[in-house]
């Protein structure tokens, strides 16, 4: 068992286990965090995960976890990872089952004040138009057709749909569409399960949230982000449904004997891997990407019609009703980036499971808009809680190939919170710090209790001191979609 | 007989299973993880499908099992309550399974994971930790 004295204290907000730790490991592993994060990552197995990272082939500099982390599978949550695209691996583990999990959030012109009155109008019309739950079907029906054209091409497809405008794939991570997708790389099963699912929440702790800006930490960033205080936004959690799972499993069964075959040593089996550059490796890639793209056109859809329920709730009563995307992020996805690494530049694949990236001012990557503040970095708060909008910082790139936490990481099993509560209790006591909250699931509504999660507050401030990335605004929730 | 206990996981479920042999072991564990999914909302069974598999080895074949019987409950939206086996070795699965409409919905578990998967058999039959990804 790894234990604290194993770690070395490099500042005040990184850990490092070093190599020599266990002769298996390739890198050292590091925990971003202060002390308080710290101490906490030992109540769980998330530790044990991130070492058996670090043991893959190819993986450069170290196996990193975000203060946000808890156990997984496979890889831990909040963990990333950068493997050389010559030398590495890829596996389907360090993406997890919701390829392209992610968060968008949409910013009105109005202030609280303004949508109090009609608060519990627009949640009802927002849990109506936006379908939610467990194994539910979506706002859209696709064909096999439009369906390739989704997993090619993503949030181009929403657009020539008619659900985006180019603003939108402007601000939205890699333009909302990866160009190693291949539909065909993409099992019959998952796109089954994908025709039906398209536009919609699913359940767990996918949601989607009225909130507002409550307090501004950097005014030239949150100006250039179209945030001001009092401001209504909304966010929106979710992923690529059970088309993206459907790919994580089947690829993850065919990976299984890959390591075998490749001469690769796993510590694990839901870690089974390929080289990178291999036929499997290649169409693993291509499988995920198609799924990334799917799950980038789920929040573009899903965006449009939460756009459809302002419009019907507020117009002609209030004006500013009109939603601007402020940005969207991954938190769960593979991606081919361009990174330096002791003086020299490397063509990586960095694995992001339950981290999100955080590229800073003047990153090639980034549009022109945030070029001078650095991506917007969307973590959301577990339900009922505040929720930050950071802004990628220039150490980002070294500390952790720019990247970030995701959310607040849970603490408490879902066990041990439906033991502690009930959803009916969760709801009213929202409701009393004026939350309206429209569920589907009381049960899934204990699970998700607040209590159940660490303090986002917490999370953020680490990944601040460490200087990855800058806090720009924190919301409150008024307003909760769940499945 | 068959049983299973739930282990403690911060994120997701988790199930130890235990079976007599390798035919209570897979009907256990379709059971144990059908009690995490929904309850059973309908007296009648519906038709009976058919369920065949070959895989690499037990823990593979396994997980295609579990993976197999959920796929049948999104699709279908039943809770699968028999399962009888006409062929199972440790690469390869026949079954004929039959569900009952969906009660009320308890978890939506995305996949079953091979983390830490291990079947293991002594005197006293088989057992496996199984973690379920919500």
């Amino acid at each position: 068992m790894v234990s604290k004295q194993d770690f070395e204290r490099l500042t005040d907000y990184v850990w490092e286990l070093p190599k020599d730790y266990d002769a298996r490991m390739q890198v050292p592993a590091r925990i971003f965090g202060n002390r308080k994060v710290f101490d906490a990552a030992f109540g769980d197995r998330s530790i044990e995960q991130l070492v058996n990272v670090a043991m893959l082939p190819g993986i450069v500099k170290y196996a990193m976890a975000m203060p946000d982390m808890h156990q997984g599978y496979g890889f831990p949550i909040g963990g990333v990872a950068a493997f050389d695209k010559d030398e590495g691996i890829i596996s389907p583990g360090g993406v997890g089952y919701d390829i392209n999990c992610g968060v968008r959030m949409l910013a009105s012109r109005l202030e609280f004040d303004e949508i109090q009155p009609h608060l519990g109008d627009l949640t009802t019309v927002l849990y109506q138009t936006c379908p939610s739950g467990v194994g539910g079907d979506g706002a859209v029906q696709l064909s096999h057709k439009e369906l390739a054209r989704v997993l090619e091409t993503g949030s181009n497809w929403a657009k020539k749909a008619g659900y985006a405008t180019d603003d939108d794939l402007e601000r939205t991570e890699s333009r909302g569409q990866l160009p190693q997708a291949n539909a065909d790389a993409v099992p019959d099963r998952a796109r089954e399960r994908g025709l039906p699912q398209m536009g919609s929440l699913g359940s767990g702790n996918h949601f989607l949230e009225i909130d507002v800006v409550d307090e501004i930490y950097d005014a030239e960033a949150a100006e250039a982000f179209g945030l001001f205080k009092d401001q209504v936004v909304v966010q929106i959690h979710c992923g690529s449904r059970g088309l993206g799972h459907e790919v994580c499993s089947q690829y993850l069964r065919e990976l299984q004997d890959a390591p075998r075959r490749y001469g690769i040593e796993i510590p694990d089996r839901e870690l089974a891997a390929a080289p990178f550059n291999s036929r499997e490796g290649q169409r693993y890639m291509a499988a995920m990407a198609a799924a990334a793209n799917y799950a980038f056109a789920n929040r573009q859809v899903l965006a449009h019609f939460v756009r459809l329920a302002f419009e019907r709730v507020l117009a002609g009563k209030v004006d500013g009703w009109q939603l601007q995307q402020v940005y969207d992020v991954a938190h769960n996805i593979a991606k081919v980036e361009e990174h330096d690494v002791g003086g020299r530049r490397r063509s990586l694949v960095v694995l992001r499971k339950g981290a999100t990236r955080a590229f800073p001012a003047g990153h090639p990557d980034l549009p022109e808009i945030f070029r001078r503040t650095g991506q917007p970095v969307l973590v959301p708060g577990s339900m009922g809680t505040a929720s930050y909008v950071l802004a990628g910082e220039p150490d980002s790139l070294e500390l952790s190939f720019g990247s970030s936490c995701h959310g607040a990481g849970r603490t408490m099993s879902r066990r041990a919170a439906t033991r502690q509560m009930r959803g009916e209790q969760v709801r009213s006591e929202l409701e009393r710090e004026g939350i309206s909250v429209r569920a589907r699931s009381m049960r899934g509504l204990a699970e998700e209790a607040p209590a159940a999660y660490k303090d986002v507050s917490l999370v953020v401030d680490s990944v601040a001191g460490a200087g990855i990335a800058r806090k720009v605004a924190r919301v409150h929730p008024v307003g909760v979609v769940k499945g | 007989m068959g049983h299973w206990v739930e282990v403690e996981h911060t994120a997701d479920l988790s199930l130890h299973v235990w079976g007599d042999d390798l035919v209570d072991l897979f009907a256990t564990a379709a059971r144990g993880m059908f009690s995490l999914v929904a309850e059973a909302g309908g007296e009648g069974l519906g038709p009976a499908r058919r369920v065949a598999l070959t895989a690499l080895d037990v823990e593979t074949l396994l997980v295609d099992w579990l993976n197999e019987l959920l796929y049948l409950h999104e699709v279908e939206r039943v809770v699968i309550v028999e399962v009888a086996f006409e062929r199972l070795t440790e690469t390869q699965l026949e079954a004929e399974v039959r569900g009952t409409p969906v009660g009320e919905r308890l978890a939506q578990i995305k996949a079953v994971t091979f983390h830490n998967l291990v079947v293991t058999s002594g005197p006293d039959g088989y057992e496996a930790e199984l973690v379920f990804d919500v």
